[in-house]
């Protein structure tokens, strides 16, 4: 078995393992979405498909977040010392990030499968073929989150530091992506970040699909929030997947640059030394 | 034997405080090498860098040929490591540790079922290898994470105090395994540990404190240098054999019945001993240690270090 595949199948089966955690986590997306489709229905007026368009924020919205959660499971790795015994086997570092990167994106991708399938039931007016492409939309957004997430474990080291930081990053984020609020009303100071934001583009390019926007104008694309006018230049929903991309290879390379550096592990390694050195945070 | 560990001037520092303070030492291929020394005086450093975990600061390590810190992943497939605290994962089952760590070490496909029942079979896990590992008792786990730095055939094994926190009966077994594991495949050990017999097996021995090799030798010449005979005699008279240790300036003492004295070497304690035949009703020879060998290198003793 190829060292990823291996670090994919120990993550899934891990998964499925911690039922608590999968039936926790579906009923979080679930909540998010019965909340956001009954709430804010009435302030949709002028749209034909209202559900698609809220429904689609909210599913690629719970696959960001259960990415992102989802690459704590690194920390419990670390803190358990399982992390000690991969760090020390001959297989590539980036092979490593890979691995967890991956599981991540499948279990943020199943949930959000699931998800989407509830959002049908609750009126969500989708084709197969657009499931598909949805589906597949989620496999490589959540793999960009993940890369984020599993960057923001590494750097934090431990459950609590983790938290922080990911609900630090996560809030903003999710706020300024379009997915509840508009960023057509987003004031003006606030946009650069809208635009760095992966989490816009994603939003954009699940509704572009969701909504059957291929049939729309440029002017009207941008005009719903679907396509971003930056100066002039238009940012379309396939060229946000792409800049989304970019963005998780950035921090996919920044994981890599994380795990090579040869004390990473010193988390753990500090509580066996016992006075042979300092810890070192 | 050519060595299959080369250690050369090496130091680690941590800002202003140095782990280890430029120390050299080999490892002969096939021997089992035993690195004790009090807390904190730079063995978990030093294994940890052997390791490919951490840093060195200066001078150059060299496992079978490669260099610990530019070759990390030629180094990795050489050794296995059994670390102090446990590194299994506790929520999958043995069997499926043992599975994932040989695709990591990418043992042949066709071998993996053969090591796996082979490894389980000889830390009798065989009826346990479905179970979550989590939920094995503290020997069961032990001798799974040993069996697993085993199962890719590493050259170099590293022991990191493999039988601490064992119930005495499961140690011996434990520590028999690894020997005669070692003897089967002729690996090499490293084998760090607060247990003075185990150590006692070894070909090698170095002694680390404050940072620096301060002994580096075999266990018998350690204690032959560090240690003298003592000798327990019962007598029918003591008078003339105080008399004798005292003409040749032998520190006694008297312990209940006992007579108690030390010589340097036991041929000493014999002449003495045979030129007062006549009052010695009962004598008992003790040779030294590697635990005195301990105290009296690094005056602490090691099992309250």
């Amino acid at each position: 078995m190829n060292p990823i595949t291996a670090i994919v199948q120990r993550n899934l089966l891990n998964y499925v393992r911690s039922k608590g955690r999968v039936l926790g986590s579906l009923f979080m997306s679930m909540f998010m979405l019965v909340m956001f489709s009954f709430l804010m229905k009435s302030s949709m007026g002028n749209l034909d498909t209202p559900m698609n368009y809220l429904i689609s924020g909210v599913i690629i919205m719970s696959v960001f977040q259960v990415s992102v959660n989802n690459s704590s499971d690194i920390l419990s790795d670390i803190s358990s010392g399982y992390m000690k015994e991969v760090l020390v086997a001959p297989i590539a570092r980036s092979q490593i990030s890979m691995g967890h990167i991956l599981s991540g994106a499948v279990i943020a991708s199943l949930q959000g499968v699931v998800t989407m399938i509830c959002g049908i039931v609750l009126g969500l007016r989708v084709s197969v073929l657009q499931i598909l492409i949805l589906a597949a939309v989620m496999l490589v957004s959540a793999m960009a989150f993940s890369a984020i997430g599993l960057f923001l474990a590494t750097v934090s080291r431990n459950s609590p530091a983790f938290q922080t930081i990911s609900s630090m990053v996560m809030m903003p984020l999710t706020f300024v992506s379009g997915a509840y609020i508009p960023t057509t009303i987003i004031p003006g100071f606030l946009l650069p970040i809208v635009y760095l934001n992966p989490l816009t583009y994603t939003t954009s390019i699940f509704r572009y699909i969701a909504l059957g926007a291929h049939t729309l104008t440029t002017e009207e694309l941008v005009e719903q929030g679907i396509a971003f006018s930056v100066g002039g230049f238009v940012i379309t929903p396939f060229m946000g997947l792409a800049i989304t991309v970019l963005i998780g290879a950035f921090f996919f390379a920044l994981c890599v640059r994380k795990f090579n550096r040869a004390d990473f592990s010193t988390v753990k390694v500090a509580a066996g030394m016992r006075g042979g050195a300092p810890a070192r945070g | 034997m050519d060595p299959i560990i080369q250690v050369e001037h090496f130091s680690k520092k941590y800002g202003d405080f140095t782990a280890v303070d430029d120390i050299s030492f080999t490892v002969d291929e096939g021997s089992i090498f035993a690195f004790l020394g009090p807390n904190g005086a730079g063995k978990s450093t030093t294994i940890n860098t052997l390791c490919t975990i951490l840093d060195k600061t200066e001078g150059s390590l060299m496992i079978n040929g490669h260099d610990v810190c530019e070759e990390r992943s030629l180094v990795r497939k050489d050794i296995g490591i059994v670390f102090q605290d446990s590194t299994l994962d506790a929520q999958m089952t043995v069997e499926e540790n043992l599975k994932y760590h040989c695709s990591f070490y990418k043992v042949p496909k066709n071998e993996v079922r053969e090591r796996i029942d082979f490894a389980l079979d000889l830390v009798e896990l065989t009826q346990w290898r479905r179970a979550a590992v989590g939920s094995l008792s503290g020997g069961m786990k032990r001798r799974a994470e040993i069996v697993r730095g085993l199962v890719h055939d590493p050259k170099v094994l590293f022991l990191d105090e493999p039988t601490t926190g064992l119930d005495p009966q499961t140690r011996a077994n434990v520590w028999e395994y690894i020997q005669r594991l070692q003897k089967q495949k002729n690996m090499t050990i490293f084998l760090t540990t607060h247990y003075m017999d185990e150590a006692e097996v070894c070909s090698k021995i170095v002694i680390m404190d404050h940072g620096k090799i301060i002994a580096h030798d075999t266990p018998e010449n350690l204690k032959h240098q560090y240690t003298g005979t003592e000798v327990d005699v019962v007598c029918t008279q003591a008078e003339p054999l105080i008399a004798a240790l005292q003409e040749r300036g032998v520190s006694w003492r008297k312990d209940g019945n006992k007579l108690v004295f030390h010589t340097k070497k036991a041929p000493a304690a014999l002449e003495i001993l045979s030129a007062h035949k006549a009052e010695v009703k009962d004598f008992e020879v003790k040779n030294g240690t590697l635990n005195e060998v301990f105290l009296a290198i690094t005056g602490k003793e090691i099992r309250e270090s």
